[in-house]
């Protein structure tokens, strides 16, 4: 690496902080924001210095019961990106080993499609079923939007790691079954949580497919929040407090594993 | 694909038929919406439930939710919906084509002003109740009239001028929607005023030189004295704006009033705030009242008795009076009468109320199932009209091509022409 001169330095450093400020705009104002009462969230000049209150996380997790609302998310979350695992993960492999292009494009078009065309089918299926306001039905759609991430992100994965791996422990008697189960998926870590942690995230944020499929017991976060918004009545610090609470989960997951989820990301691509 | 797709729901759907029919006499499914009436009823529902014996499964959601919802039920005829809170102006003209509202042959009208009820009912049979109404008023700072001697404007003469006086780099002299399709609504009463209509008899007028002449209007008072950056401005930037103490003049419906007057969401003392008739025009003095919310029942419902044994009770006269005490401007004419109420409720929402059932014109937006891509063609002329000062040249031609286009849209629903 070129040693970079003092000025140089200086101005790396100023943009950085310049492009952060920008970026992180949006985030200080929700924070800050969601500490503040009605009168101060309005005010203009805005405020900086406030007197903080906590009333609108007691509205969130009080009137509104949001822990309520937090299960019903990780709860289809989690098993939409689980099942979509147990059959995206064989998918993959097989697509990457036998270059099955068609297949992988197919499933690409699941998501390439608009997911408002699935809902009214939906709505006829799961109504007819009885499934309405039930995890089967909201963990079904999930699994549209979470089964092709994983079967692309690691399909393109499965193609990085060497042939030869596996052909040296079929030499050795293996099953192709048990090589993938045994030899390939050890090495996939990086790969599977890049894949958990971004279908994860599409899931928690999903509006489209929650709104419609499912009712009271079974609301999600993102619906969740319009609770605070009436008719001719918006209670800003409530929606604030509540993206706050919304936000605190993906934004720990990527921390813990944004060292995976780039190189993940790059590695099917770039590597030489 | 399509093809796949639909064959493939029909295969589903008659595998699944065996399965379904899970309605339960004695139950019924009622969604609310994100609305103080709701809220109202949400906690009234035990007591309903008790004297009845029927057991209500409620739901309640924001109001575009809400029309979703709906809409995908229905649509696929799938729904388990008995009783629903509705938006007559919005998705009523879509809603009763469809036939999802159940007709209310039964029902009590009398105690509903007339003009009021022009949207609940197409041509004969009511199919919805009106629930709450609200009116186009003038909202104003009592303090900064004083301090510059200023009368409350009568006319719209007056509102410019007195814009004018009260124009300053700190405060706006007058401020009202600019957003589009959002300012749609509230230019509505500035075109009756100037003697237009949006839509006359299924065909769209508002090229028609009154309804210019309005839009013009409008645009000169807030492209000249209107706030920064009004054109991106619906009522969630503006009543902030009021409530700092930013605006000296606001037209916009009375359901803000309520908040504006708060103590914990206004700077302002609500000593200062004033409320008044909205100033008439050249020739009317015609503000819009509409039906913002109603309630109906579903055509789909499999328990149409319970639900309009539900429908009577949450739009009794005992529950209005409740709404009212909580500041809810309830549609009811005889709740406005009770001493009651009138002891509770602030006089200037009384007066103005009066002025608009007598006066006012029951629509603020183009009443058509396409209402939305309506309201969208309208709000280009608005911003139009509001960047050029009122002074656009282009404007009567761009209003033409508009009006074509809602025209075909009229068409399209074969709504174009009728009454």
């Amino acid at each position: 690496m070129i040693k970079k001169s003092i000025p140089q330095e200086i101005l790396f450093y100023l943009a950085v902080v310049f492009i952060s400020l920008v970026v992180l705009f949006p985030f200080l104002w929700m924070l800050s924001s969601s500490f503040k009462t009605q009168t101060d969230i309005i005010a203009w000049p805005p405020k900086l210095i406030f007197s903080p209150t906590l009333h609108n996380y007691e509205k969130v997790f009080g009137e509104q019961d949001f822990l309520k609302y937090f299960i019903n998310s990780t709860v289809v979350g989690g098993l939409a990106v689980g099942l979509s695992l147990v059959l995206g993960l064989p998918a993959a492999y097989s697509i990457s080993r036998f270059t099955q292009r068609k297949l992988a494009l197919f499933i690409l078009l699941a998501r390439l499609m608009p997911g408002i065309s699935f809902l009214m089918p939906w709505y006829i299926i799961f109504s007819r079923l009885g499934l309405m306001d039930t995890y089967v039905a909201l963990v079904l759609s999930h699994m549209l939007i979470a089964l092709p991430i994983v079967v692309w992100i690691m399909s393109s994965y499965f193609n990085s790691i060497p042939v030869e791996l596996e052909e040296s422990a079929m030499v050795d008697g293996a099953t192709r079954q048990y090589a993938f189960w045994a030899i390939i998926l050890p090495m996939s870590g990086p790969g599977i949580i890049t894949s958990v942690t971004l279908s994860f995230i599409f899931s928690w944020n999903n509006f489209m497919f929650s709104q419609v499929l499912s009712m009271e017991k079974t609301r999600t976060l993102p619906i969740a929040v319009y609770n605070f918004v009436s008719y001719a009545e918006v209670d800003w610090g409530g929606v604030m407090a509540a993206a706050v609470a919304i936000m605190a989960p993906a934004i720990l997951l990527t921390m813990i594993f944004q060292k995976f989820v780039v190189k993940g990301l790059t590695m099917g691509a770039v590597k030489g | 694909m399509k093809k796949i797709l639909t064959s493939t729901v029909v295969l589903m759907s008659s595998l699944c038929l065996s399965a379904g029919a899970y309605a339960q006499t004695k139950e019924i499914r009622v969604l609310l919406a994100n609305h103080p009436y709701g809220e109202l009823l949400k906690t009234a529902i035990p007591e309903f439930e008790k004297q009845s014996g029927i057991k209500v499964n409620f739901e309640s959601l924001q109001e575009g939710q809400l029309t979703t919802k709906l809409t995908t039920e229905f649509a696929t005829k799938s729904s388990s919906v008995d009783v629903f809170m509705t938006r007559p102006l919005q998705e009523g003209k879509m809603f009763n084509k469809n036939g999802w509202y159940e007709p209310l042959k039964a029902y009590d009208f009398s105690d509903y002003p007339k003009n009021v009820m022009s949207v609940a009912a197409a041509g004969a049979t009511p199919f919805l109740v009106p629930l709450v109404t609200e009116w186009q008023v003038l909202y104003y700072r009592k303090d900064l009239f004083q301090a510059a001697g200023l009368q409350v404007p009568k006319t719209f003469a007056e509102l410019e001028a007195t814009a004018q006086k009260l124009n300053s780099d700190a405060v706006a002299g007058i401020a009202s929607r600019g957003k589009g399709a959002a300012a749609v609504t509230q230019l509505s009463s500035y075109v009756y005023n100037y003697g237009g209509l949006y839509i006359d008899k299924g065909v769209a007028v508002f090229d028609q030189p009154a309804a210019i002449d309005a839009i013009r209007y409008y645009g000169k008072l807030l492209g000249t004295y209107g706030p920064k950056g009004v054109t991106s401005m619906s009522w969630e930037n503006i009543m902030p704006l009021f409530q700092a103490g930013k605006v000296a003049m606001w037209t916009d419906a009375s359901v803000f009033y309520g908040q504006i007057v708060d103590p914990a969401k206004t700077q302002i003392p609500a000593a200062d705030v004033g409320i008044a008739d909205l100033p008439a025009g050249p020739k009317a003095g015609s503000p819009f009242i509409v039906t913002s919310w109603g309630i109906a029942v579903a055509n789909q419902s499999k328990n149409k008795e319970a639900a309009l044994k539900f429908l009577d009770w949450a739009s009794s006269k005992e529950l209005a009076t409740k709404g009212m005490l909580s500041n809810i401007t309830m549609a009811r004419t005889s709740v406005w009468k009770d001493p009651k109420v009138l002891e509770a409720v602030n006089p200037g929402l009384v007066a103005t109320r009066a002025y608009a059932a007598e006066k006012g014109y029951p629509l603020d937006r183009p009443y058509m199932s396409a209402v939305g891509e309506a309201r969208d063609q309208i709000g280009e002329l608005i911003i139009e009209s509001i960047n050029t000062k009122g002074a656009s040249t282009t404007l009567a031609d761009m209003a033409r091509a508009k009006a074509a286009r809602v025209n075909d849209l009229l068409k399209d629903a074969g709504e174009y022409g009728q009454p």
